[in-house]
């Protein structure tokens, strides 16, 4: 659509629309599945690794799947993509950064009351960190 | 002028074809899409501060709090809800896709019935949204109450209700006075404007009157509020925020659907479907933030081990 060289004619126009009003509904009915597998498998007795690896991929899918043909970026010019990945891949970055940078222990010990707390390492830890925080 | 493009689209509620002048751009893409991407692109860094915030103090705070059994953060949750509010919002998406879809091919009245879909389930999200935050405000109580009453009489009470202790103890009163009027007493030190109040005024002022002291023996889930856990601070902010986003997206659209019936779309349908477009990108983006915050906020807390009091 953006491309002004090459304008559509009217029919094609049409059916590049109706092409893509049947990726859409098969979207909807993709992402609507995919949200029910996401709620399901929250409450299977799988190892939590397991759980929240099925979670985020899932949810980069849905993600991706919208970015992709919701907003209609597979379509468009490659600058866009390049223009939102790039936010993307700061705001992916610095919670990657954060989560590795903070840890429990950087909390003054002064303010937890319940000091016989134990702090297990979270899945979350163990796929991203690869240490236990003690 | 030389170098613009001419093009040419129908207009269904006329049955014409318009034609207008778009303006080439450098980079071959509409000047307010890309400046759209580009605001995209820097909220979505925005979310992200929000979302890595919530993320690494969840990590610090194992029970949310700096103490253990201020908040409970599963039995606050109503997963059952968030799903639903999830699956509007992803259907949203869809009717706001169509919505698009209708506007390039230039059908208008497909884009007004479209548009109205996306505003009645942005709105059933924000509705859900409310009713969620209200829930976790108020959280969840059963005392049970053993009364001293005013009149000196003892008597044990159950109620159920929002864990706040100050409105269950004002039911409490309101309860006894329905039943036993005569319990209300008014002490000899109270001022002058309030022993003039009607009776009911006088009880709704002071419940202590009629119940001076009670027990509260227990509370099944604790209120979520800014103020009593880091977690309450950091949820409220980050969904509130997307909140906000998916109201302005409803005005957004809610102005688009009356500016159709002015008739200055028909007259350049092409700009008209950029601009749906474009209201569209940030619906859309609505929809991947939430995407994101249903599996690292909500999602996640039902994991074992993620959650320590689980």
């Amino acid at each position: 659509m953006s491309a002004t060289a090459h304008p559509l004619s009217q029919a094609e126009l049409l059916d590049q629309e109706n092409k893509r009003y049947h990726a859409f509904i098969n979207l909807a009915l993709f992402l609507s599945v995919f949200t029910g597998v996401e709620i399901v498998v929250i409450f299977l007795p799988f190892p939590p690794a397991v759980l929240f690896t099925t979670l985020i991929t899932v949810s980069v899918i849905k993600f991706f799947c919208v970015i992709l043909w919701f907003m209609h970026l597979i379509y468009d010019a490659p600058l866009l993509i390049i223009l939102f990945v790039a936010g993307l891949v700061l705001a992916a970055g610095t919670m990657v950064a954060l989560l590795n940078l903070m840890a429990r222990s950087d909390v003054d010990p002064g303010i937890l009351h319940d000091s016989s707390l134990v702090i297990r390492a979270t899945p979350a830890d163990q796929i991203m960190n690869g240490f236990t925080v003690v | 002028m030389s170098d613009a493009a001419v093009l040419a689209h129908a207009d269904d509620s006329h049955g014409s074809a318009e034609a207008h002048v778009e303006h080439a751009t450098a980079t071959g893409i509409d000047t307010k899409k890309l400046v759209m991407w580009l605001f995209l692109a820097s909220d979505c860094m925005f979310f992200g501060t929000l979302i890595s915030t919530h993320l690494v103090y969840r990590k610090v705070y194992p029970y949310g709090s700096n103490e253990k059994g201020v908040i409970d953060i599963i039995k606050t949750f109503d997963i059952q809800l968030t799903s639903f509010s999830t699956f509007i919002l992803l259907m949203s998406s869809f009717l706001m896709a169509l919505a698009v879809s209708a506007m390039h091919k230039g059908q208008i009245k497909s884009f007004r019935r479209a548009c109205i879909g996306v505003m009645i389930f942005g709105l059933i999200f924000l509705t859900g949204q409310v009713y969620e935050f209200t829930h976790f405000f108020d959280g969840h109580a059963v005392y049970t109450f053993s009364v001293r009453t005013a009149a000196g009489e003892s008597i044990s009470s159950t109620y159920e209700g929002p864990a706040d202790q100050t409105r269950a103890k004002a039911d409490l009163a309101r309860r006894l006075f329905r039943d036993h009027p005569d319990w209300l007493a008014v002490p000899t030190t109270a001022n002058a404007a309030d022993k003039a109040l009607a009776p009911a005024a006088q009880l709704a002022r002071h419940p202590d009157w009629i119940v001076p002291a009670m027990k509260q023996v227990k509370v099944e889930k604790p209120s979520l509020s800014m103020q009593n856990s880091v977690f309450g601070s950091t949820f409220f902010l980050m969904t509130g925020t997307h909140g906000c986003h998916v109201a302005i997206g409803v005005l957004w659209l809610a102005s688009m659907y009356l500016y159709s019936f002015t008739g200055r779309m028909q007259k350049n349908m092409h700009g008209a479907a950029i601009d749906i477009e474009i209201c569209g990108l940030y619906w859309h983006f609505v929809d991947i933030v939430w995407i994101v915050i249903f599996t690292a906020v909500y999602l996640v807390e039902y994991i074992p081990g993620y959650n320590p009091v689980q």
